[in-house]
């Protein structure tokens, strides 16, 4: 008995995960298949409804959209960024590192924010394009899913090519001048060695912006609120606000988000596992 | 044709770097103007950050923050190490569901996580139902997979286990040889990751506007709150948070260049 004290020390562990993590997931889990009012019994009635009440169906379409649009434009973004910054090197590379790294701290409500003051009503760069007779300018549509699209590849970017940079730094020279001396172009070079290398880190990062963007809530909660339709505001909305609260009916909504993050994550596993067993 | 590529490498760079800091800088210039109707703001004036400053409202959101930042991961630090020394000293082959358990949150993260524990908890007797209590574990779950991943990686860059056998054999027990030996040792790995979880929680909008926005306003509540007021004064309150939030994250930047220059001297 003496010697099986020292599990003690993990117990702490055990109960912090169970109770707050693994506990409260699998109470929504069961939670999603329970009718509501605290009936007895299991129903798929709440899944039913979210697959085909046309206020949650696209909502589902929206999040799926912004978050897929978003991280592929912040990956093509950062993959420019990334190669340039890498190619450059130097103090150039460190200072956009660091730039990098600070606005990375730049999200939320305050990201939010400061793209109202630029494109809201009475924005900065609204009256710009309304001095200047830009309509374009003039009347940006912020508190839609282009505001919102334009948001969330801003804080992308920086998170997406700090990513990345660590995986240009592993290209080698070497490999380069190889395609180089057997009459290959740069073009070659992406396309034959570079891309194909990078693929897993690539796809990694895909998937890590997408579920980060998919998740996000402050952002759209701060830019528009009820205007515009996206998962994580109609979950926290079951659960808290003005309407009537329907828990049941939330944790099946959050059921299908854990899912699609869960997806994202397994595809991304599986595809990087297999472009890494080729190479080996 | 070598210097015209480097031009457009450079061009593209200078590109990306204004895109991103073209709403911080006029977040900055926007707090310090009165007015600004037409192309060039006008009035310029320090009046709001006064005004944010001199308010007692916002500094009790400062200190809610700053507590609750600081207490969570204190406790998930503890929790972790305690765990650690169990997973490391006895049962490595227990590694891969830790790892397991410290990662789920990445996939419970945004809004899943506070809702799974509001769902559960909220009906439940005190303490589980207290609010502060409820946000204080929800954000050890949150900042979970940095102090793990943290305390993991030093971990695996010393000879763990080497140092153990030797401090047996000079007649040390396991649990003081790995909290005096091994833990002083990675203390840099520990202080990096507790600081880069405090710059998260400081930023974290989500559970607390769904666990315990009105019971505990912190600062990111405030500037959500004041922002339907004043445009300048957000503007002042989200520069100085900002600066605080850089502030954290330098140090975690600086301190980490730091003992990576170290790791290459040994």
């Amino acid at each position: 008995m003496q010697s099986k004290r020292y599990l003690l020390a993990g117990f702490p562990f055990i109960l912090l995960a169970g109770m707050f993590e693994v506990l409260p997931v699998l109470t929504t889990i069961i939670k999603s298949f329970r009718p509501e009012g605290g009936g007895f019994g299991l129903t798929l009635e709440h899944y039913v409804a979210v697959f085909t009440k046309p206020l949650y169906v696209s909502a589902i379409r929206n999040s799926l959209l912004i978050s897929a649009a978003s991280a592929a434009i912040g990956l093509l973004v950062a993959f420019a960024a990334g190669r340039a910054a890498c190619e450059r090197g130097g103090s150039v590379k460190k200072l956009f590192m660091s730039i990098l790294n600070m606005v990375s701290n730049f999200s939320g409500v305050p990201l939010a924010f400061s793209f109202i003051i630029l494109f809201g009503n009475a924005g900065v760069v609204t009256i710009l394009g309304r001095s200047l007779g830009i309509q374009s300018l003039a009347e940006f549509p912020l508190y839609t899913i282009w505001g919102l699209m334009l948001t969330y590849i801003y804080f992308q970017i920086p998170l997406a090519t700090l990513l990345l940079i660590p995986a240009f730094d592993s290209i080698r020279r070497e490999w380069r001048e190889a395609v180089n001396i057997m009459g290959g172009n740069d073009r070659i070079f992406w396309r034959k060695v570079g891309i194909p290398v990078l693929l897993p880190s690539l796809l990694g990062t895909f998937s890590t912006l997408f579920a980060n963007a998919i998740s996000a809530y402050a952002t759209a909660y701060a830019l528009l609120m009820n205007n515009y339709s996206i998962l994580p505001i109609r979950i926290a909305e079951q659960f808290k606000g003005d309407i009537v609260q329907r828990p049941e009916f939330g944790s099946a909504l959050a059921v299908v988000l854990m899912l699609i993050m869960v997806c994202s994550m397994g595809i991304t596993q599986r595809v990087a596992g297999m472009t890494g067993g080729k190479k080996a | 044709m070598k210097t015209k590529k480097k031009h457009g490498t450079g061009l593209l760079l200078v590109v990306v770097a204004v895109y991103l800091l073209i709403p911080l800088v006029f977040t900055f210039l926007y707090s310090l103007f009165r007015e600004w109707m037409d192309i060039l703001p006008s009035s310029f004036t320090l009046n709001a950050y006064g005004e944010i400053l001199g308010d007692s409202v916002f500094w009790l959101s400062v200190g809610r923050t700053l507590i609750i930042s600081i207490i969570p991961i204190f406790i998930c630090m503890v929790i972790v190490l305690l765990a650690m020394y169990v997973v490391v000293v006895y049962h490595p082959e227990w590694d891969k569901y830790m790892k397991l358990l410290c990662t789920m949150p990445y996939a419970i993260q945004g809004v899943i996580l506070p809702i799974c524990v509001l769902a559960l908890y909220a009906d439940a007797p005190e303490p589980f139902s207290n609010r502060i209590f409820m946000l204080t574990s929800t954000y050890c779950i949150v900042v979970l997979p940095y102090i793990y991943q943290g305390v993991r990686n030093n971990l695996n860059g010393m000879n763990v286990k080497g140092l153990l056998e030797a401090a047996q054999m000079l007649g040390a027990g396991q649990f003081y040889s790995f909290f005096r030996i091994i833990v002083p040792n990675i203390t840099n790995g520990i202080i990096i990751s507790s600081m880069l979880a405090m710059a998260i929680v400081f930023g974290d909008f989500v559970v607390i506007n769904m666990l315990a926005g009105n019971y505990f306003p912190t600062a990111q509540m405030y500037v959500y709150e004041i922002m339907k007021k004043s445009s300048q004064k957000t503007c002042a309150a989200i520069m100085i948070l900002f600066t605080v939030t850089l502030l954290i994250s330098m140090f975690v930047f600086l301190r980490g260049a730091d003992s990576q220059k170290q790791d290459e001297e040994n």
